[in-house]
């Protein structure tokens, strides 16, 4: 059973996170206080939400690097439309998450049937969102005070108390996702597809698989999903800025190769992204517990990305060779 | 007839129509902020009151604190003879070539929002961070909010920026003499990080922060909810900083900060275009415009007011 798990790909990012949980407990007690893993959850799964769509589109062999602008883009539409008096929220939110959902639905065509780099189509993408909900906004953040008690707000961000943890929906949302998509990539017809797309796309056209379907639909669902991750942290935040998510697509690229998945495409884990998340999130969260100096904090993150990167490369290729 | 009334009209129009021409000067307006970031949104706010107030023509662009771009937008409006440029200074000394030129062609130029005395500007509007860092520093001993040894935490949205760097100087210089030790953290320009961040420093060192100094808008702006993931009630832990968002005007109403610094964005841009105006009609203006209050609870509805525009 120890050999079945340690030929796992998961077993890596595992070991790492383990590690990583060990030390940071040894150096600051409070790293595991229900408070700080309360606060730990809060942001993560908001990133996390991303990663996991981001895990199957990086699997069919693409990536999309406008998952940021599209988290701050959805929710500022939102509170635009609601705040202006044009519609309810649950419509806004509806409207939302569509307007994502054709924005990754022109990625995907551009990529698939122009046959242009992924990484230039949601590049372009990411600057004419993120432009646009500067424009939109006049640079100005939308208020979202406002939303606190309404149901759809309750239902997707409300926070309750399980013992001295404070649980916020999110997490459940996260939860639902990780299981449905852990299932589609692993149980599916759909996931063999995917995997098939990003290893060896030729081949799997001629075994029937609508390659370039499959794509299209996985950027629909990762820009649905930013768009989903922002408006959940528009809501706990109570702000939505046109500025938000600038820089998150890096870290979630960053997540999703940590947890396992092959950043050329063919190979991807649903749990190795889960633990790809909590390992880059716990960390940041450590070095502050554990007193690093406040200018530091970047010289650490770096430091330490690359150290676990090695240790995770030496792993992998541990892993590989069967030992 | 019709074409008699039609030549009338058009006579007409460019009867009123050249002497406008003639009169519309041409300002431009750059700033080394970013236009997501919400006190650049009233900077901006105030040149295009000025525009509409005037009916002057006010060119307006951001450059995100890149120093290149700036310098090249300022020689830009050189080239197209600007009457007047009005700017902030992304670095202490880096407009000081551009600045020379804008002069040399008989261009005034303006400096506003940060001061940086090594360039030969024609004056500048704005605060003084030097002084407004010693105010909140000694707004906190005064208020015995901090005594002699204690620990003060400085978050700030992008370490190193002049705003800060300035600020921190004149809080150093109150508080180095009561022995009183400060850390400087970086939380980024972007509102859930900020958020995560400033919570995990406050939960990892909860104990020993006597009090907090906000050195942006956006960190000072978030205390309201890093308190409350935290659980830390308001007032407990005494803060001052910015104040140039709702958020914050809220945060005073609520009694989360003690007192914030208002930096007057709308009248500043105001100001400083109604100076190079004035300078462009032969008035040279030989006097700088210092802005700015620091408002406690009993003003911040004022403040509020202005912010949300009601």
């Amino acid at each position: 059973m120890i050999r079945r798990l340690v030929a796992k790909p998961e077993f890596g990012p595992l070991v790492l996170l383990i590690a990583e949980l060990v030390v940071f407990w040894s150096i600051n007690h409070d790293f595991l206080s229900p408070l700080n893993i309360s606060n730990t959850l809060a942001f993560t799964v908001e990133l996390g939400l991303i990663a996991l769509a981001m895990t199957l589109l990086m699997t069919s062999g693409e990536f999309d690097l406008s998952v940021g602008s599209l988290f701050g883009f959805a929710p500022v539409l939102m509170w635009t439309l609601f705040n202006s008096g044009v519609t309810s929220l649950p419509t806004a939110f509806v409207i939302g998450l569509i307007v994502a959902g054709l924005i990754g639905l022109v990625n995907g065509v551009l990529v698939t049937h122009l046959k242009i780099p992924s990484f230039l189509v949601t590049l372009g993408m990411l600057l004419v969102v993120r432009g646009t909900a500067l424009f939109v906004t006049s640079g100005f953040p939308q208020r979202t005070w406002i939303a606190g008690d309404h149901w759809l707000a309750q239902l997707l961000v409300g926070d309750f108390y399980v013992g001295p943890f404070r649980i916020y929906m999110s997490l459940f949302w996260f939860i639902v996702v990780v299981i449905i998509l852990g299932y589609v990539l692993t149980e599916t017809k759909f996931g063999n597809w995917i995997q098939a797309s990003g290893g060896n796309a030729n081949a799997a056209r001629a075994r029937g698989v609508n390659v370039e379907r499959t794509k299209v639909a996985l950027f629909v669902l990762s820009a649905m999903m930013a768009a989903f991750a922002g408006i959940i942290s528009s809501i706990r935040t109570s702000a939505a800025n046109p500025n938000s998510g600038t820089g998150y697509e890096l870290e979630v690229i960053a997540m999703v190769v940590i947890g396992g998945t092959a950043l050329t495409g063919g190979r991807g884990t649903i749990i190795g992204t889960v633990m790809g998340i909590f390992i880059l999130r716990v960390m940041r969260n450590g070095i502050v517990l554990i007193g690093v100096p406040g200018l530091a904090y970047n010289i650490f993150i770096g430091a330490i990305i690359l150290g676990m990167m090695a240790l995770h490369s030496a792993l992998e290729r541990r892993h590989q060779s069967g030992t | 007839m019709l074409t008699k009334l039609r030549l009338f009209l058009a006579g007409l129009v460019l009867a009123l129509a050249i002497p406008a021409a003639a009169q519309a000067k041409t300002y431009y307006w750059i700033s080394h902020g970013g236009p997501a970031d919400p006190v650049w949104t009233y900077f901006l706010a105030g040149a295009e009151q000025w525009a509409k107030d005037t009916g002057q023509t006010v060119k307006t662009s951001f450059h995100n604190g890149d120093v290149p771009s700036q310098q090249e937008a300022v020689r830009a409006a050189i080239a197209a003879k600007a009457d007047a440029i009005v700017t902030t200074s992304p670095d202490p000394g880096s407009l000081v070539e551009v600045v020379k030129e804008a002069r040399a062609a008989n261009i005034p130029i303006i400096n506003f929002n940060t001061p940086d005395p090594a360039c030969d500007f024609n004056a500048y509007v704005g605060t003084d961070l030097h002084v407004v860092g010693a105010g909140w520093a000694q707004y906190l001993v005064d208020h015995k909010l901090v005594k002699e040894g204690d620990f003060v935490w400085m978050p700030v949205e992008v370490p190193g920026a002049s705003y800060g760097v300035r600020e921190e100087e004149g809080i150093a210089t109150v508080f180095k003499p009561l022995n009183i030790t400060w850390e400087v953290t970086d939380n980024t320009l972007d509102q859930a990080e900020v958020i995560t961040r400033m919570s995990d420093y406050l939960t990892a060192n909860r104990g020993k922060i006597k009090a907090i100094i906000g050195l942006g808008d956006l960190v000072t702006g978030s205390i309201q909810r890093v308190f409350d993931q935290v659980g830390v009630k308001p007032g407990e832990i005494p803060v001052v900083g910015w104040g140039n968002s709702r958020d914050t005007t809220q945060e005073v109403l609520n009694g989360y900060v003690n007192a914030a610094q208002w930096q007057d964005p709308q009248a500043t841009s105001y100001l400083a275009l109604s100076l190079a105006a004035m300078a462009t009609d032969g008035i040279p203006p030989g006097f700088d415009i210092i802005t700015g209050a620091l408002y406690e609870k009993d003003t911040a509805e004022i403040y509020d007011k202005v912010l949300s525009g009601k």
